[in-house]
């Protein structure tokens, strides 16, 4: 067995590490915002708007329609961040220090995943209305689209390593960091880590186009808990993201938690800045583009990993 | 002791999941309860130190069951599945299978001989490999290439925009009048539809 926390601990590092990540998510959403739209960046600005935006969402009164599914309702965004939390947990941020290090960290991720699809699938069935139950049948074709995706960059990531540990595929990444030795893998994950957290370019359930999709019919709590859910979801696949591409916890000076807090800051500024700035793309030309040319694409990488295991092997 | 009192959570959580997908009123609802269902027998065999068997489970059926719920809700005249509906039926034949499949594997567990303690946990991701697939494992891996290879051309067959041109080509969208046909002077939209009329909408969605 691998070193391990102790489970208060354990939990108490995961809940603080979510929260820190969402709140900087939402302000460095409000700085791209700034910039983007030429309002300008003010940092002070930035830091209280998201505060704000939930103490209004907190006292406002939650809208309720005919007939939901009461229970699945309350259940989806509880889930999202759930899922969320597992992800983060199996990303170690030091040697042998990660919350669930256990032997296949990449299958426990890829099932947290892969469990996505209910959570918002749910969220858009049962509200008992049209938007978001169709916002919800879209994001089951976008998920099953990005999946594959997903999964085929993270078992390429995973090769070279010759372990499905994060912990082991952040050490293979010693000499050379994976963005680096599979070029392919880092924009490829990155597709599927917006595909995931229905985020910029690909929030297809929640899209203007059905005027807010599964979103459409919440308000109060209900939406701050969605929100909130859904940037922990973006936090998670950003710091797998950094884990098995760039590196995880690796780097000079630094403790291991700041360079992996760091890494993955970096990407989620990336997706942030790909939200501001990017046009959302439409369903069937997504799922067109992830079976014609990701894919397959991934498959390649997939090939690549497995020759440098070869090439590499003691 | 926490690893037994975690594996009755799981057990008694599975068992009522099961139940809970004859009593659910819609084809969503029934799904996802047996998805909860195998979500606590994918924990169960992670207690047994069989963590990727167990998490595989959940990683498929998460997927699977979405699916499974989508195709129900496509083959049922039942719009976006949002009606409730019962999801039981031949109820003898049902519990004839329930009870006997019940039989067989609680004979099973009673009388296989099972190891007593769970195995080392160190590697046994790689021995369940060896142990599953031992020498035949090109044979398994060429099979999964073929079976994804046959899938991606069945999706670009089926495919709307296939490479055999547009898949709707020749076929017309259903009409209130039939495509074609000519309504003599006379007869207006009010009219009782003639017996052929009435053959060709039995046909339509008009099954109730």
């Amino acid at each position: 067995m691998r070193p391990s926390l102790s489970p208060g601990f354990a939990v108490l590092a995961t809940g603080a590490a979510m929260a820190a990540g969402i709140y900087a998510t939402a302000v460095l959403d409000e700085i791209v915002g700034g910039i983007v739209s030429g309002r300008g960046a003010r940092a002070a600005g930035a830091m209280l708007a998201p505060v704000r935006r939930a103490a209004q969402l907190v006292l406002q009164r939650r809208a309720a329609t005919e007939r939901p599914d009461a229970e699945a309702w309350a259940l989806a965004p509880a889930l999202l961040a759930g899922l969320a939390a597992v992800g983060m947990a199996v990303v170690p941020f030091g040697p042998g220090l990660a919350v669930a290090g256990i032997d296949a960290g990449i299958v426990l991720f890829g099932a947290a995943m892969a469990l996505v699809m209910v959570a918002v699938f749910l969220q858009g069935w049962s509200a008992n209305s049209v938007f978001p139950v169709v916002g919800g049948y879209r994001f089951v074709a976008q998920a099953l689209s990005y999946e594959m995706l997903h999964m085929l960059v993270l078992i390429a990531a995973a090769l070279p390593a010759r372990s499905l540990a994060v912990g082991d595929i952040v050490e293979s990444q010693a000499h050379l960091w994976n963005v680096l030795r599979q070029p392919l893998g880092l924009p490829l994950y990155l597709v599927a880590a917006a595909g995931l957290a229905f985020w910029g370019p690909l929030r297809l359930p929640d899209a203007e186009d059905l005027a807010g999709g599964t979103s459409a019919e919440l308000s109060g709590v209900a939406l701050l808990l969605w929100r909130v859910a859904q940037r922990a979801m973006l936090v998670a696949v950003a710091a797998m993201g950094a884990a098995a591409f760039l590196g995880g916890w690796q780097g000079p000076l630094l403790p291991g938690a700041a360079w992996l807090a760091l890494k993955t800051l970096a990407l989620v500024a990336l997706l942030v800045a790909a939200r501001h700035l990017l046009a959302r793309v439409p369903v069937e030309r997504f799922m067109w583009a992830c079976w014609v040319v990701l894919i397959p694409l991934a498959l390649l990488d997939v090939f690549l990993g497995g020759a440098q295991a070869l090439w590499a092997a003691p | 002791m926490i690893r037994d009192a975690l594996f009755y959570v799981f057990a008694v959580g599975a068992v009522l999941a099961g139940w809970r997908v004859f009593r659910a009123d819609s084809m969503v609802r029934a799904a996802y309860w047996l998805l909860a269902a195998f979500v606590g027998v994918g924990l169960i065999l992670v207690l047994l130190g069989a963590e990727y068997l167990g998490l595989i489970t959940i990683l498929m059926m998460a997927g699977e069951m979405t699916i499974m719920a989508i195709f129900m809700v496509m083959f049922m005249m039942n719009p976006a599945g949002l009606n409730p509906m019962t999801m039981v039926h031949q109820h003898r034949a049902a519990v004839v299978a329930g009870v006997g499949s019940f039989l067989g594997l609680a004979t099973v567990g009673v009388l296989a001989d099972f190891p007593r303690r769970a195995a080392d946990a160190t590697h046994t991701t790689a021995e369940l490999g060896t142990e599953l697939l031992g020498d035949s494992m090109l044979v398994f891996e060429t099979a999964g290439v073929a079976l994804l290879a046959t899938m991606i051309g069945a999706v670009a067959i089926a495919s709307r925009r296939g490479r055999f041109g547009d898949a709707q080509d020749g076929s017309a969208p259903p009409g209130i009048e039939e495509p074609g046909e000519e309504r003599g002077p006379g007869e207006g939209a009010g009219e009782a539809p003639e017996h052929e009329e009435m053959e060709h909408m039995h046909h339509g969605g008009g099954a109730s």
